[in-house]
């Protein structure tokens, strides 16, 4: 017998395992829509937006904890000179807003324009299936934005109570169903209009910037024509403003005075919450209809 | 339809006023299945009915004996399909597409890895796995689509004009990929308009046409040797007319006579007709029939 290495060949092998069918098709759909809004699996170019944002979105919380650290090591009894929980989600739904921007057209375009989509096509899953697992891609990222500064803080100024940690946490456990409800208000405010421009557009590009600009151009146009026209009916001019209505819902949560276009046109936060509401219906429905055109 | 992979009845398919496909009738075996036709002939869209994208506008579709319109989650569970245009994520490399592609096949996390390091390797990308597939070549390309195709191990695989673009080497390979499918438990339903591929690679050909179908049967049958040529020396017209008369089809080509018999051997109704008109040949052999004479015979792209 010779003692050399012996090579085998042993061909291909057939897979008699588990299949987790329509389940595992959407799974895989959501997260490889997590992997793709994150850059993760893509060239390090793709990474550096979504984790910069990640960075200024979280690093704040983390320096805003501290500084109320070093702040109670020298004077126990001090308030703390930093945002609240209301003003943090001002700060990262800017944050937010810049990253959905970015984040649906990544996420739905190239799919189209590299024929990917054909791929989806032929697995076990529905057009509904492939936008409803892309949609919670983004939300998931999304919240996740929001989420974890905010829990960062929630968790740390509680370490920092006179009260101690778990009465704090006790005592403030109702700032968790706001922390959660904001969340989610600025996560259904924003994403399902970005994924309609994604679903419209073939460009990355062209999406981001018609996003943004209707946003921007909408809040323009509207305090235009509310401030400075004598129009009758002027106050709806307000509505434009979309990029606000979550500002405007959020103050309402945490019981705040409001500056949004919709709070000084008068409205109550329940109208920009059911203005957001019928765009992210609307939206939502409009790409799925496009979405079974091509599927 | 029992034991018939695919099945059409009275499927047809209509674009608006463009009709795609007239009112197919047909059943196909397990194997390794040629789907023939020029370019526009329907065979993309008989694909995308079978794979449940477009619903019949008359009659239905069967794969594994499910209805193609009703039970499409069902038999996509069990297939697998590499369309014609481009379908990779340029962005990504081939083992992480390949990983995903398990995963939408169904495949749980650990296995799905597996099975895409296998399948890289069984169709020769194993050394170019961790490159992005858009600096890929045409050939590498059509590989990847291959093995997105296949790495779910599906029942059936739905390959549409796989060797499109590549030179004769990668289309060599291809085709040796292809033939080597069905050693596997894999069926394969392989579209193209190269008739040479589908002659190399498959046992049943479906020919397709202008929206019909023209031919649907065993390979064997359909390219059996059932033509002699030969070369005479002597009365060639008093040959051939003594041909005829014992029910063959004659061709005259200068001195040579291509004879068709359907119903018996033509080398024995040669050798009678020679005794008979007292004629002598130079030379005799086989004319195999190639598919390309039959789709021509069927009056294919007309």
């Amino acid at each position: 017998m010779s003692d050399r290495g012996v090579v085998y060949d042993l061909g291909y092998v057939p897979y008699d395992g588990e299949r987790t069918g329509r389940r595992g098709a959407v799974s895989a759909t959501f997260r490889d829509g997590n992997y793709r809004v994150l850059g993760i699996k893509r060239r390090a170019r793709k990474k550096v937006m979504p984790w910069a944002l990640a960075v200024f979105a979280v690093l704040p919380a983390i320096v805003f904890v501290g500084f109320a650290f070093l702040l109670s090591t020298f004077s126990p009894d001090a308030e703390s000179p930093f945002g609240s929980h209301a003003d943090y989600f001002n700060l990262t739904g800017t944050i937010v807003l810049l990253f959905v921007a970015l984040a649906a057209p990544e996420l739905l375009i190239p799919d189209r324009r590299e024929g990917v989509l054909s791929i989806y096509s032929s697995r076990p899953m529905r057009p509904d299936d492939y936008v409803a697992a892309r949609f919670a891609a983004l939300l998931t990222v999304v919240a996740g934005f929001l989420l974890i500064p905010q829990t960062l803080m929630y968790i740390g100024f509680a370490a920092l109570d006179a009260d101690g940690f778990f009465n704090a946490l006790w005592s403030n456990a109702g700032d968790i169903a706001k922390i959660l409800a904001s969340t989610a208000v600025y996560a259904i405010g924003y994403a399902p209009l970005a994924l309609l421009f994604a679903t419209l557009s073939n460009r990355k590009s062209a999406a981001t910037g018609l996003y943004l600009g209707t946003l921007i151009v909408g809040t323009i146009l509207g305090a235009i024509l509310f401030e400075e026209t004598l129009l009758s009916g002027r106050e709806y001019a307000a509505m434009l403003a979309v990029g606000e209505l979550p500002t405007h819902v959020n103050d309402w949560i945490w019981g705040s005075a409001s500056t949004a276009p919709m709070a000084t046109a008068g409205f109550d936060p329940w109208v920009s919450f059911s203005v957001m509401i019928v765009i992210a219906v609307v939206s939502t429905v409009i790409v799925i209809w496009r979405y079974r055109s091509q599927m | 339809m029992t034991d018939s992979l695919i099945s059409a009845r009275d499927l047809g398919h209509a674009f608006g006023k463009v009709v795609a496909l007239h009112s197919l009738n047909f059943d196909v075996p397990a194997g390794r299945i040629g789907l023939v036709g020029a370019n526009g002939a329907g065979k993309t869209t008989l694909i995308r009915i079978l794979l449940g994208i477009l619903s019949p506008t008359t009659g239905g579709a069967t794969v594994f004996e499910e209805d193609a319109t009703s039970e499409f989650l069902s038999i996509r569970s069990r297939i697998g399909y590499m369309p014609e245009n481009e379908c990779l994520p340029l962005d990504m490399t081939a083992a992480d597409f390949l990983v995903h592609a398990a995963g939408l096949a169904g495949l749980p996390k650990n296995a799905a890895r597996q099975r895409a390091s296998e399948v890289l390797t069984l169709v020769g990308l194993d050394e170019e796995r961790f490159r992005r597939q858009g600096e890929y070549s045409t050939g590498m390309k059509q590989r990847a689509k291959l093995a997105q195709a296949i790495v779910g191990h599906p029942d059936l695989v739905f390959l549409d004009e796989p060797t499109a673009g590549l030179d004769p080497a990668g289309r060599d390979d291809m085709l040796d990929l292809i033939s080597r499918l069905g050693t596997f438990g894999i069926n394969v339903l392989f579209s193209s308009h190269v008739l040479g591929d589908i002659e190399r690679t498959c046992d049943w050909v479906l020919m397709l046409d202008g929206g019909t179908v023209i031919r649907s049967g065993p390979l064997d049958q359909l390219v059996e040797a059932d033509v002699a040529s030969v070369e005479v020396v002597g009365d060639l017209a008093a040959v051939a007319a003594n041909l005829r008369t014992r029910g063959a089809e004659v061709e005259v080509h200068g001195h040579r006579l291509v004879v068709t018999a359907a119903q018996a051997d033509p080398f024995l109704l040669i050798r009678d007709s020679l005794a008979d008109t007292g004629a002598g040949m130079l030379s005799l052999g086989p004319r195999e029939t190639t598919l390309e004479d039959v789709f021509l015979r069927q009056g294919g792209a007309r």
